[in-house]
């Protein structure tokens, strides 16, 4: 048995911009047929911001689309058309999965609502994964992934010691609320096998964002507070950080989880005398003093590099990383072993690295089949293979602008 | 009415956040997780808080009250060679065995994927690792810290322009745990549904460094596609895209498409700056970000946060507030939806917890009961694995369980 887990799987893709897409790119991975449903008159985000090969733009030499849409295939249908609809229903009437992250009620007003699409595929499973959900009084609001990393409450949680509430660096909330939305797809896929049920799922991405912050949550709910913004320290651990290394904005990671630790980064920094150090000798003493020590930290980072400073502490059994930028990733020589990237030609942009699956499976190998499509890329085949059309009913079509 | 995963039964050897996170969402909807924890103080998140009063207590741990409801917890001490034939039988009829103990420790501990499946052809394996279980790296040491690095996410966050002097910034709390936990789940459960149609089970191996690049997002296209790297240092080619202080608080502004800004200077009464050139697009306020911030930033002080999220979403425009815990819990939008959950604990007593992001039509999630106390139901599943009273009472002497 090869076959990927989701083999013979469908989904239909209305998803957008990058939360819906990169839930869908998960069952793409798994092996999953992802149809996505794209427009020329109102194109994803994704296929229209930069990075694009030579900084020469187009539909479909943008790395953000050809990132977080491989192995799906696209149709494109003008969904204002009403005969568009119809295939859309008709596409559904012969798939598993029906996801979009629109905001709510945008399916119910283009006809394609669960109510509808039961009614054509009753054992549908159809996920809707708005960033305030389907329902509850500002149901209405609208939302992106930046946002939801100030409105989950990570903001305000992360920052540096006395400083301002700050952002993640990424659109947070966009993965993850995908991720847990492609979470409880396969949960109700599972069920649907057992039961033959399918069913509808409202994901809130605030809600989903929320889910990482138990410790800030629970803070408030036993003590009415929560914690302080403090950067990269951590109050279980110390040092705690990231610190400056040999070279231009180079810095290196590391944490010491316990008193061995402590001692042998003493050692390893050739300082053995300051493990005796009344201001060092318990964690409570360390925090206590963590501007000190994390000065005395640096002295020894900033004189190696940080593969060197890693080399070294990792020898010593203490959890160290270079803080890696895109360069670093990419020429990194261990995801590189493992064959993380993969490079697939592409008509437009020829072959590129791309990052991977974070999973291997011993027995169901899951592996990217196709790059990700190019706008339209697969509307003739999907509407004569799936949807069943002939050649003259598709040539009709396109002639009346309903495939664009 | 039953759980979307009822019936499936899993075990999880979890320390802290990746597996323990996985197997918390498959028992919220209904699978049956047995948590084995050492007998010597069990899962380090029970010693990480938040705790009542500020007062450690190994049953009091906010961290772990979450990340394990609805499981039942057991004591097994793995290290000890008598427990690998109890540890066998409980192998034996479950579906999914995940687990993040360090590829280092996975031997003697016995988890060995062939050892196991000759007992279960049909279990399901998930090894939650750092850095997977091969390559030059597979051995590191790591911390949620250090994987964050690892993953490039850290690197991304920062002040912006002018702030070289202070370091990448990881994401509060313990994220790489969180997000590595969430897409081990998915793939396990893609395991699961790939044996349900008649396959046989396997193993799954888990990166968490990969999965974290994976949601890098620009990451490592801006080097596969534009030969750069994105720095927190650089400016963010859109705006406005920030964070801004109210009178009361901090609001996130957020314009996107070029329609949310015209609304946006429309709130804002067209005032005459607006209408400068180099504010025309949002490439070319994300290159005068600078000087657009400190206009807009004047603007904006006058306003409560909840007045001005309300008057922006009014129009359709996203902004969000800078929430606190205290404005989540007493969100009447979350509270409709009924996302907070008060759940009764004997040791912690009744606290309000996050329950799931998702309300499903047929298979609702539940929170049944409590994260366990260490060893709470040792009788229970041992009994239940045929074992007598005297057997765990010898094991109890000799400190296996």
């Amino acid at each position: 048995m090869s076959q990927p887990p989701l083999d013979g799987i469908r989904v239909v893709d209305f998803c957008w911009a990058w939360a819906g897409p990169y839930g869908t790119l998960q069952m793409a991975h798994l092996g999953a047929d992802v149809i996505r449903i794209e427009s020329a008159k109102r194109l994803c985000p994704s296929r229209l911001i930069p990075p694009w090969p030579d900084n020469e733009s187009g539909v479909n030499r943008a790395g953000y689309f050809n990132q977080y849409n491989q192995g799906k295939r696209s149709l494109t249908l003008d969904l204002k058309a009403p005969e568009a609809i119809d295939i859309a229903k008709t596409l559904v009437s012969k798939s598993d999965i029906v996801m979009n992250n629109f905001a709510s009620g945008v399916m119910e007003k283009l006809g394609v609502g669960y109510d509808v699409l039961r009614r054509i595929k009753s054992d549908i499973i159809m996920v809707s994964l708005p960033g305030y959900g389907t329902s509850g009084p500002e149901k209405d609001f609208v939302s992106y992934g930046p946002p939801q990393v100030a409105q989950s409450g990570l903001s305000a949680l992360t920052g540096y010691v006395g400083g301002p509430p700050m952002m993640a660096g990424f659109s947070y909330g966009d993965p993850n609320g995908g991720i847990h939305a492609t979470f409880a797809v396969m949960a109700a896929l599972l069920h649907r096998e057992k039961t033959g049920q399918g069913q509808y799922i409202d994901l809130s991405q605030w809600e989903a964002a929320i889910m990482l912050l138990p410790e800030a949550v629970m803070d408030y709910s036993m003590n009415g507070t929560q914690p302080e913004r403090m950067g990269n320290r951590d109050p279980h651990m110390a040092p705690h950080g990231v610190f400056r290394s040999k070279g231009d904005d180079r810095w290196v990671s590391l944490s010491v989880r316990d008193e061995a630790e402590w001692q042998r980064l003493c050692e390893v920094m050739g300082q053995p005398e300051l493990s005796s150090d009344a201001r060092f000798a318990s964690l409570a003493a360390r925090k206590e003093n963590e501007a000190a020590l994390e000065e005395i930290v640096t002295a020894w980072t900033q004189a190696c590099t940080a593969d060197e400073a890693t080399q070294a502490l990792q020898n010593a059994g203490i959890p160290a990383y270079p803080s890696l930028d895109a360069i670093d990733m990419i020429d990194n020589p261990h995801v590189g072993a493992r064959d993380y990237f993969v490079e697939l030609e592409h008509p437009e942009v020829g072959t590129r690295r791309h990052m991977g699956i974070p999973w291997t499976m011993s027995r169901t190998p899951c592996e990217i089949r196709r790059p990700a499509p190019c706008l339209g890329q697969d509307t003739d085949a999907v509407l004569t293979d799936i949807v069943g059309l002939s050649q003259d009913e598709i040539a009709a079509l396109r002639e009346r602008d309903v495939l664009t | 009415m039953p759980g979307a995963l009822s019936g499936f039964r899993i075990i999880e050897c979890g320390e802290m956040v990746s597996a323990a996170y996985a197997s918390k969402l498959m028992a919220d909807m209904g699978a049956e997780v047995i948590k084995i924890e050492s007998p010597h103080g069990g899962d380090a998140a029970r010693q990480r808080g938040p705790f009542p009063g500020g007062e450690p207590h190994a049953e009091k741990s906010g961290l772990y009250l979450f990340l394990n409801t609805n499981k039942r917890g057991i004591t097994l001490d793995l290290e000890q060679p008598q427990s690998q034939e109890v540890f066998q039988r409980l192998v034996k009829d479950a579906d999914l065995l995940i687990h993040n103990v360090h590829p280092k420790h996975m031997p003697t501990l016995g988890l060995d994927y062939d050892h196991l499946a000759a007992m279960n052809p049909g279990l399901v394996m998930t090894s939650i690792t750092p850095f997977g279980l091969r390559g030059p790296h597979t051995e590191y040491e790591a911390s949620d810290l250090t994987l964050w690095n690892a993953g490039g996410l850290c690197f991304l966050n920062g002040g912006g322009p002018g702030t070289d002097h202070l370091p990448p910034l990881k994401a509060f709390g313990q994220q790489s745990g969180f997000t590595a936990g969430v897409h081990a789940a998915v793939a396990s459960l893609g395991a699961l549904f790939a044996r349900l149609r008649g396959g046989m089970g396997q193993h799954v191996e888990f990166s968490v460094q990969e999965c974290l690049m994976g949601i890098s997002e620009f990451g490592t296209m801006m080097a596969a596609y534009a030969g750069m790297a994105v720095t927190r240092l650089g400016h963010k080619p859109i705006q406005p895209l920030d964070l801004l202080e109210c009178k009361d608080g901090w609001i996130f502004i957020c314009c996107v498409e070029e329609h949310h800004w015209h609304s946006f200077v429309d709130l804002m009464d067209n005032p005459e700056w607006a209408a400068e050139p180099i504010f025309e697009d949002r490439l070319k306020r994300g290159e005068s970000w600078d000087a657009l911030k400190l206009l807009i930033q004047d603007w904006v002080k006058d306003f409560t946060v909840q007045d001005l999220y309300l008057k922006a979403q009014a129009r359709r425009i996203p902004f969000a507030p800078v929430s606190t815990m205290g404005y989540l819990l007493n969100s009447e939008h979350l509270n409709a939806r009924g996302f907070f959950v008060q759940l009764d604990h004997p040791e912690a007593g009744s606290l309000t917890y996050p329950g799931a992001p998702h309300i499903c039509s047929e298979t609702p999630w539940e929170l049944r009961r409590p994260a366990p106390c260490l060893g709470q139901h040792n009788t229970e599943v041992y009994t239940e694995l045929g074992m007598t009273a005297q057997d765990l009472a010898t094991l109890q002497r000799a400190g296996t369980v």
